[in-house]
Order: structure tokens, then sequence, then C-alpha cells
């Protein structure tokens, strides 16, 4: 905290979407030269919040000052006028395709209605190569076509381009959702240093272990209303307490290791595509195994080879047994492999159908006699499911774009743990997921894999650590550490995951 | 307010053809009878069954605008079989379905196996059949007794029977064509509504990747969606044939664009905003309604295709306009 006085001021903000109030007399201040996080579980209204800072919403109540300056936000437009820059969480909303470098640097200078008739590319190098500087982006080649440069890369000049405009306010929402952790690492380097420089950051991410690691300062909103604020010396387990209250400690389990355990996925010697590494390793049942690695680790293509995704170069994927090497996915279920995908929005959500549309979707057949549907029996095993998983909605005819994210993560793991399975795999399942969605889908796995196991797949090793029994690193293609997830050591892992 | 809007999108057109059907029927009585009703669907027939094999297109979010083309070169292929060929009118309905499965597939492997846009692909057919339709007879229309390329008189006809099914009417009243709408109409909407095979076209509309990794082949439903489109499509062919009695090879005209019309009109219908069975039925009904009731309340001809865009850009406002815009 650099100055006294803030910069900006929200104070008492309220909102009310038709019966409901999603936000209720919150006030935060922003000061000059500070990391700011606003945390809260998912429909906490921590994005109600961030959408009024960013003028989005018209109808709020509350009063924001900058700079001691009343100040109504009509439209986006206002609030960017205002000095509020906003990164969003997508960074290919953030960038124009097809264009160059040095256009998306200068994309302002391009669009605007001043721009001159003509197109002046000397002008526009000039001025990508100043807003380049601003980020220490120099190094790149300005005439390349923007698809050509890495995300973490992307990401930068989206920030670059926003710090131009000298904010007074930089909003990142979950800047490191599609970024590695190596490249969060260097954004985290740029974004002390702009805060060294003066610039007023706020920051949110659903990993705890960033905002605690990051933020000069914390504040919670808690079912609409504000929660406090913390500071540092930060604790996760505190922030936590802050958002959701005390959780009841997670479900009790009890791996029995001696008990009859049997062997359920056996690799032998698999060697993936784009791999030359073979790889050796055994899932019993009752088991939840983490898999853990960098990006390009060969973590996606080791599951996608056993979803039947991918063919296997050479080697064994052994099933209780017996051979399971599948030609494609309907195989690959047939035989109980089932895989939660990463990326839910992409991957899995059927946006426009229902919850118990969702939910059944792969196994359609087990819900109809020669193809005609039986809706009593879907209905009967969503409503389970629902129930069980704890998914928040208004009953499995609610749409499955009306939930939050994290509910909508619960009913794609439903899909999944549906029907009877060998082995579950899961792919970053908990990539924009919060805390206490988390929570209720692993206390689910925990209670409910027994004959079965599960094989997540993650970067983010706090979330393997709750989870899982026993967590493997991948390296570079190879699992280089295969060890109980009682006795590792926190920071051991990190250098096996990170050594080059 | 909100829940204004929320009924108005969901019975709001409806309501406007309730409307429109007392308000022609008390300004000119007659509209009322059972012989114009028929006479309304009948008109619409083939247009509907159009409708309804577009409507499968869509929904796996794709497109066909081959439909018409494909109708039209049946009914050159039925007239040639029966006229030109002198064979069993049997043969004249085998061949046109074949020809619609046919150029259904080859839509459907250009579109998922090829790769090629899908509006692109079946615009490329489209043009292709409607040059294709006028090589056999050398452009001519093809009727009973016409003149051959080598001088001789064609020797074969319309076989009764095939007639029948244009033309004939059961109990004296329902004309056959309706009969066959009616038919395919309901099996279209219970297949789309209650079996998995429904399901699935709609998930893959919605998203195609997740249907994938649900471990459905995507790529044969997708084919399967042109094929059916295609089919249908012949046997609009052949009672378009069987309705008109000659090859008339500008009969494809117009009803490409009157059976997407009905489809996107079917949007509308009970706001379920998307393609569907019920909707493209209702929607190729209100059209053929509106028509007739003007055209009885001397609306000159010449002002129907305006007619139609209008009703056409309403029910597009209707689903997509009055919805919440999302941010």
């Amino acid at each position: 905290m650099s100055d006294k006085t803030p910069i900006i001021k929200a104070i008492g903000i309220s909102k009310i979407f038709g019966a409901t109030k999603a936000l209720s007399d919150v006030s935060f201040d922003f000061y000059k030269g500070e990391i700011f996080s606003i945390v809260g579980a998912n429909g906490a209204g921590k994005s109600t919040f961030i959408k009024i800072l960013c003028g989005y919403y018209a109808d709020y109540e509350g009063e924001i000052y900058i700079d001691g300056k009343l100040i109504k936000f009509e439209s986006p437009r206002d609030a960017y006028e205002a000095g509020i820059q906003v990164v969003h969480q997508s960074i290919e909303q953030g960038i124009v395709q097809n264009m160059s470098v040095a256009e998306n640097l200068a994309l302002e200078m391009i669009v605007s209605p001043d721009a001159p008739f003509v197109y002046d590319k000397k002008k526009i190098t000039k001025r990508a190569m100043e807003i380049a500087k601003k980020m220490n982006l120099e190094y790149l080649d300005m005439e390349q076509n923007i698809q050509d440069i890495t995300q973490s890369e992307k990401q930068m000049i989206i920030i670059a381009r926003a710090l131009a405009t000298k904010p007074k306010l930089l909003i990142l929402d979950e800047p490191t959702s599609s970024i590695s952790d190596k490249e969060a690492t260097m954004l985290f380097e740029t974004l002390y240093k702009l805060r060294d420089e003066g610039v007023s950051i706020l920051f949110i991410s659903h990993y705890l272990t960033e905002v605690k690691k990051i933020s000069d300062r914390v504040g919670v909103i808690r079912d609409g209303k504000f929660g406090g604020i913390l500071h540092q010396p930060l604790e996760i387990s505190q922030i936590v307490k802050a958002m959701v209250g005390d959780l009841q400690s997670a479900f009790e389990r009890s791996y029995d290791e001696k008990g009859k355990k049997k062997l359920v996925l056996e690799l032998k010697d698999l060697v993936v595509e784009g791999s030359s590494e073979p790889i050796s390793i055994k899932i019993y049942s009752g088991e939840i195994v983490g898999l853990i690695g960098l990006i390009g680790a060969g973590k996606t293509e080791l599951a996608e080879t056993l979803f039947g995704i991918r063919k296997p170069v050479s080697g064994e994927i052994l099933l209780e047994g017996k051979s399971a090497n599948f030609k494609d996915i309907h195989q690959a279920i047939k035989h109980g492999i089932h895989m939660v995908p990463e990326n839910r929005t992409v991957n899995a959500i059927i946006p426009e159908e229902s919850i118990g549309v969702n939910i059944t979707l792969p196994f359609l057949d087990f819900f109809s006699k020669y193809g005609v549907l039986s809706k009593k029996n879907e209905i009967k095993a969503s409503k389970r499911m629902i129930k069980d998983m704890g998914i928040k909605c208004e009953g499995e005819e609610a749409k499955i774009e009306s939930l939050s994210g994290g509910n909508q993560q619960k009913v794609v793991v439903a899909r999944w743990l549906l029907m009877k399975h060998n082995v579950v795999i899961l792919d970053e399942p908990f990539q924009g997921v919060d805390i206490k969605s988390r929570r209720d889908i692993s206390e689910y796995l925990q209670k409910s894999t027994k004959e079965s196991s599960v094989l997540m797949i993650s970067s983010d090793i706090d979330e393997l650590m709750d989870v899982t029994d026993r967590i493997m690193v991948m390296n570079k293609g190879r699992v280089i550490s295969d060890e109980k997830t009682s006795q590792i050591d926190r920071d051991r892992l990190l250098s096996l995951i990170t050594q080059e | 307010m909100e829940k204004f809007v929320a009924f108005a999108i969901k019975y709001g057109f409806l309501i406007v053809m309730a409307g429109s059907f007392l308000w022609f029927g008390l300004l000119e009585p007659a509209f009322w009878s059972w012989s114009n009703m028929f006479s309304i669907l009948l008109g619409v027939t083939i247009v509907g069954i159009l409708a309804l094999g577009v409507t499968f297109t869509l929904i796996v979010d794709g497109f066909d605008l081959s439909i018409g083309s494909t109708a039209a070169i049946c009914v050159m292929v039925s007239s040639y079989v029966m006229v030109v060929l002198n064979l069993n009118y049997m043969y004249a309905i085998v061949f046109s379905i074949l020809l619609g499965i046919t150029i259904g597939l080859i839509n459907g492997l250009l579109i998922v196996k090829a790769k090629i846009p899908d509006t692109l692909a079946t615009l490329g057919m489209m043009f292709l059949i409607q040059g294709l339709q006028l090589i056999p007879s050398a452009g001519m229309s093809i009727g009973t007794g016409m003149m051959l390329a080598d001088g001789s008189e064609a020797e074969g006809e319309f076989a009764q029977q095939f007639l029948f099914l244009g033309q004939g009417r059961l109990f004296d009243l329902i004309p056959v064509p309706v009969v066959a709408f009616t038919i395919l109409a309901i099996v279209t909407y219970f297949v789309l509504q209650y079996t998995k095979w429904g399901r699935i076209l709609y998930a893959i509309g919605g998203n195609e990747k997740a249907v994938k990794l649900a471990g459905v082949n995507v790529e044969r439903y997708k084919i399967a969606a042109y094929v059916i489109s295609g089919t249908i499509s012949s046997v609009a062919g052949i009672l378009l044939a069987a309705r008109i009695g000659r090859g008339d090879v500008t009969s494809g005209g117009g009803l490409l664009l009157d059976a997407i019309a009905a489809a996107l009109i079917g949007y509308a219908v009970l706001g379920v905003k998307k393609p569907n069975a019920l909707g493209s039925v209702v929607g190729v009904i209100f059209i053929g309604m509106l028509l007739n009731g003007l055209t009885m309340l001397s609306l000159p001809y010449y002002t129907q295709d305006f007619i139609k865009g209008v009703v056409l850009v309403a029910a597009l406002i209707f689903t997509f306009g009055l919805s919440k815009s999302e941010i």
C-alpha cells in the first residue's frame, strides 16, 4: 500500500436479479500499487460484482468513486473511460485471429473511429513496439501471425494492450486458467513489477495458492455479502473459512491397502503417440490415483490412449488381466473405461439441453428399448445423481447452462459415474470449479470408489493431495515417481514435476 | 414484463395463428369449409414434407440446400421411367427413392469426410442436380406422347395408381398426399422426441465434440441426417410428379426457400428455439393458411413472397430477438 487514499471506492454495491439478491451491500477499496484479490465460492456474487465494476449492469445500487469522484456506470464504455481495464479469462476472446502480433498490440489504433482511412503499417508497427515494451515483449516478431505464438504470449499481449491505456485498475479474471504453471510464474513476476510501478491490480482466481502467493490483500464475498478483508500473511485455510465457513472435514477415507484389492488396470511398456518412453503402471480397485505433470508432459496423450481416442504405438493395456487396446471410445466405454475430459465447455456440455439429458448421454442404449427412450428410468437415474452429488438446481429438467460452473462440472462428473465402470479418468476435473463444488466432487469420488478405480489427471499439486491415495509424476512422457499421498513431500514433488 | 415476454415467446406464434384463423373465417365464411381446409393442407404437403427433411439437417447444425432440386429431379426420373422407358410405376418410385438416398449419401460424405462446409457442399449438389435433371430429356418436359430424340412418340404413360398418390382422395375427402404428409410428420416427431437417435441428433447440434467423447459415432449420425433429408425429398418429388402428372422441368422452383422458411418459422413455435418436427409442420400450415386466406380476401398473387418473408422475419424476431441478451 504505497498510497493511503484509495483510487477507487465501491460502496454498498447491491444487485437484484428477478427475485434473488445476487449482491447485497458489498464495499471494497482499491489502492494504487496494490494487488487485491476477490474470492468467493461459485454463485457467491463475485462475478456480479466484477461485472458491475466493468459497467455491464447499469441497474446496480450503491456508489462507485474514482479519484474521489462519484461515477455512475451505464455501460462497459463508461468503465473503460473511467480507467478500468479487464483482461478476460478467455484468451481467444481477447485477440483477433488472422491478425499479426503488431496489429493485435495496436488494435485500439486500428479500430478507433479516428483511425485514418488508409492503413498505415509503419505507424501501427511503431505503436505496437511502444506497447510491447511495457511487458518486455520486444523480442516477439511483430510480423508473425498471432496464432503462431504461445498462449501466455497472447495473454501478455492482451495485458500490454490494457496497460497502454494507462488504467487506474487492471482486472485480471482467471488469468492462469489456460497457461502452464511455468508461464503463470512468469506472469506473477510481471504483475509484481507492475505493482511496484504503481499499477493497481484486481486479481481473480479459483486457485487459492495463487491468491495467497500474489495478493497484498484479499476481499471475500460470501453469499452475496461482504465477507471481510484478509491481510498478509495469508493462509489458505483462513481464506477458505472466510469464503464458505467451516467445512466439515472431508470424508474420512479408509483405504485399506491390505484389503482384497485387485488389479484393475495395468499398462505394460505402453508407448503413446508423440513419445518414445514406455509407461508401466498398475492401478488397483478402490484406489484414487493422481497423475501430475506440466502441460506437454504427456498426461492427456496417455488418457486419450486409454479412452480409445488415440492408438498406442506399442505395449499393452490390460483391464482386469485382459488385453484392452480399444479401437474407439465406444469400445472403451463398453469395457468400463469412462473419462471426464478437460475443459467441460468445449468437450462435455450440451449447453441447451437439460441436466438429465446431459447426464445420460453416453448410456442411451441402457435407457432405451428398440431405440425408444424410457424417460421414466432416465429421470430416476438423473435425480439420484443430482441428489448424491449435491447438484444445486431447480430439477433435472433445468438447462445445464443455467447452472454455475461448479455445478456444471458436477453434472459432467455425474455423467461418468452414473453407470458401473472399472476406471474413471478425470482430466483436470477442477478447472474453473469453486472450492465447495470441488469438495463435493472429491467426497463423492472417495465415497463411491470401491470396486472401481479413479485416475485423476491434474497440473495442480494441492488438488491431488486433497483427494488421492497415490500420486504419480509424469515428466517428458515418463512416469518418474509413484508415491503414497500420505508420504509425499510437497516441495520434492514440485521439483520432480519441473525438473529438466 | 419478463413474464409477459416469456409467455409471448412460448405462445405468441400460436396465438397469432389462431387469431388469423378466426379473422379469415369471420370475413369470409367459405374459409372455414372442410374443402378449403383440405385445399390448404394439400397446398402445403410438398413443401411440408421437404421442411421435415431439412429439419433433420438443421438439427445436427447442418443445412441442406439440395432438397428442392432433389425433389425436382425425382419428378423427372419418375416421369422418364414411366413415359420414356415405359416401365411399371413401381420402378419409378424405387428409382426415385434410391436416387434420393444416393444424393443424401453424397452430401453427407462431402460434408463429413471431405469436410466441405454444409451450405457450400449442398449448394454445389443443388446446381449439379438442377443441371443433371435436364440431360435425359434434352431439357424438355416429359409428358405422355412426347416426341423422342429419334422422332418416335413415347409409348409409356403415367400409371393410374401412380397418379392416385398425388390426386386421389380417401373417403372422397382427404387427399392422399395429406395422408402421406401426416404419417411422415408423426413418424418424424416420434423419432426426434422419443428415441435415442433423435436425442443424439439434437445433442450433436448442441456440442458435437461432447457427443463424440461420449462414445457416439458422430460421423455416421451426420451422414444419416443427410440421407434422411435426401430420402424425404425424393418422397416429396414422387408426390409432386403424381400431382402434376408430367415431368415438368420447372417443378422444383420455389420449393427450397419455402421449405427452409417453414422450418425456421418452426423455431418460434412453443418457443423451443430449435428445429423441430411440430414447428416445421405448424410453420408450413401457417404460411399456407395465410396465403389462402389473403387470396380469398383478393390479395394479388404477386405479393405472396413478400408475405412469406414478413412472416419469416417476424418469427425469427420471436425466436432470437425477444430472448434475454447475454453479455
